[in-house]
């Protein structure tokens, strides 16, 4: 096994507040890696941070061995990283098919004279990019609303199409930042599927998810976070009967003697 | 091809006009219809699809215009060379505007008002080249291949030519990869840069593109109009272009070349209003805004909606109180 991606001390604070504090990581190649933890646990942050949507202030972050520096998100999408948003970032007044089309503009290169004089090339390039932009939308299962203002479409299936748009391009790297968040079960469950299907397809998946049962059957390594700092790392089983991850998300269970339990507040208003 | 369809009609019109009305005062005017509408669709791709709200597209215009007058009246350039250069020199020019292509929102028109005041201030100030005050008289008629234009239907149809050119150019470039970069950068800058585009280049090409068509359109004004006075590239001028393009509909092609058509027309079909006829036109534009954001080209697809989906009052009230249950 490789390691496609690895942080190094990386942190990120927003003046006072540490949102990221000194994380290492690597992320297997061909894995789904689950980054979960409590809310303001610096998930988000840290997909920011390797996606280049925000600078750290300290640390190294390696991509397939190269240092990614100051490199801005074009060109880490260009080098193979594409992410989804956590609040859904569609271009809402193209249509679907637009959408993904776009997902493929690092791959591609018409440019304004190619286009204004229509060269066999262009005209070729154009064809590929809609056949590739529809095995995608095929893929996550959107066909059908190819022609849909993405703006227009029911919620679910934004979320997918922010999915295709990353994964159109075929990149090595996707980081999905909470692609389950406001799905119902069955669609949730079909999550699951789609991302085991990317996996197949040859991505990595860096995968940052509230919603535990995706997260426990999607993935193949978990690292939780709490506070910005790194508090386990493991498999969906060790991460499961890790003692401190049950704390950070519960807290720790409180000893109550007999009597003390009937003077909780939830036990009076149980009994009335 | 519905639309192929449509486009031939609409270009045969067009080239019906002069046929139609014979008057040179009038053909005079609808060639700077033309013109105004090559201005328009140029603002349209800065605006309509790229987001970015440009208040200095009058400085390309006289930049354009000055370009062609000067090369032609005092080095003897052939017109078709001098046209080019006006565009190109525009566009160049453009890159001056690099350094605040990421101002977002205001702070970009009123940056780009700036450089239109400024373009102004060269024009009105450097006499040995431009006139000065003065301005430039008796531009030369444009000679194409040994033709010279001398009517006013001539320069009708060449403003025509160059007006369907740069609609068919633009059409192309809105349905491109490049097209499609400038739409999402509009749309959400984030996700546009996570799908790989470089956010600032493609606002200076885009520039870059609305810089040349309005060069060009300034040439075709020069020798239109046959003399230049700094002052018909005030900002003023600016603000015109954009009032076209909203008027006729943001994000439309189509909609570019009617607004630009009304603006130019309307005040000139008010003027028995006399006194009247400007605020007459404003009070036009006020209330068309009012009652279709989408402009004149939003006007139509409304309308149907409206007829289709009325509802007389007593079944408005039925279908609202199926939504209370």
């Amino acid at each position: 096994m490789t390691v496609l991606l690895r942080t190094e001390q990386l942190s990120c604070r927003f003046d006072g507040l540490v949102a990221v504090g000194v994380v290492d990581l690597s992320v297997q190649a061909g894995d789904v890696h689950g980054l979960i933890g409590p809310n303001g646990a610096g998930k988000t942050t840290f997909l920011n941070l390797i996606s280049g949507h925000t600078r750290p202030t300290g640390g190294t972050i390696y991509f397939n061995g190269n240092d990614l520096g100051a490199m801005p998100p074009e060109r880490r999408a260009a080098a193979g990283i594409r992410r989804t948003f956590q609040n859904l970032r569609l271009f809402r007044e193209m249509t679907a098919i637009e959408n993904v089309m776009v997902g493929l503009h690092a791959n591609t290169q018409s440019e304004i004279f190619q286009s204004l004089i229509r060269t066999g090339r262009q005209k070729q390039e154009e064809r590929e990019i809609a056949e590739r932009a529809r095995e995608a939308l095929d893929f996550v299962g959107l066909l059908g609303s190819a022609d849909a203002i993405a703006g227009s479409l029911p919620y679910g299936h934004q979320r997918l199409l922010e999915i295709a748009r990353a994964f159109v391009a075929k990149p090595k790297l996707i980081l999905a930042d909470e692609p389950a968040a406001g799905l119902n079960g069955a669609e949730a469950s079909r999550l699951v599927g789609l991302i085991r299907r990317i996996q197949a397809a040859g991505v990595t998946v860096m995968l940052v998810e509230h919603h535990i049962q995706v997260v426990m059957r999607a993935c193949d390594r978990i690292t939780v976070l709490n506070y910005g700092k790194k508090l386990a790392d493991g498999s969906p089983a060790d991460i499961r009967d890790h003692s401190g991850v049950i704390e950070a998300y519960l807290g720790t269970k409180p000893i109550y003697t007999r009597s003390e339990r009937r003077e909780t507040p939830e036990a009076r208003h149980a009994a009335p | 091809m519905k639309s192929a369809a449509v486009r031939v009609f609409v270009l045969g019109a067009f080239v019906a006009v002069p046929f139609i009305e014979t008057n040179s005062y009038w053909l005079h005017i609808f060639g700077v219809a033309l013109i105004g509408a090559i201005l328009a669709l140029g603002l349209q791709l800065l605006i309509g699809m790229a987001g970015l709200l440009s208040l200095g597209q009058g400085a390309f215009y006289g930049i354009g215009a000055y370009v062609s007058a000067v090369l032609t009246l005092h080095f003897g350039v052939p017109f078709p060379i001098a046209f080019f250069f006006a565009g190109v020199v525009a566009a160049l020019s453009s890159l001056l505007l690099v350094p605040i292509v990421k101002l977002q929102g205001s702070s970009l028109a009123v940056a780009t008002l700036g450089f239109n005041i400024i373009i102004y201030l060269v024009l009105l100030n450097e006499d040995w080249a431009t006139g000065g005050s003065y301005g430039l008289l008796n531009v030369p008629l444009p000679r194409i291949f040994g033709y010279e234009l001398t009517t006013e239907r001539d320069m009708y149809f060449f403003c025509l030519f160059v007006a369907a050119l740069v609609y068919l150019a633009l059409d192309r470039l809105v349905n491109s990869r490049f097209g499609r970069a400038l739409k999402a950068i509009s749309q959400d800058e984030d996700a546009a840069r996570a799908c790989g585009i470089s956010i600032n280049r493609y606002k200076s090409k885009c520039f870059l593109v609305a810089a040349f068509t309005a060069g060009i359109a300034g040439s075709l004004y020069a020798h239109h109009a046959r003399y230049l006075n700094p002052n018909d590239f005030t900002f003023t001028k600016s603000i015109e272009i954009l009032i076209m393009v909203v008027v006729g509909g943001l994000g439309s092609l189509p909609g570019a070349v009617i607004g630009a058509i009304v603006i130019v027309l309307m005040p000139e079909y008010l003027r028995s209003a006399g006194e009247l006829r400007l605020i007459l036109f404003g009070v036009l534009v006020v209330v068309l805004m009012g009652f279709s954001r989408g402009g004149i080209a939003g006007l139509a697809p409304m309308l149907v909606q409206r007829i289709t989906q009325y509802r007389l009052p007593w079944q408005a009230k039925v279908s609202e109180s199926r939504e209370m249950k």
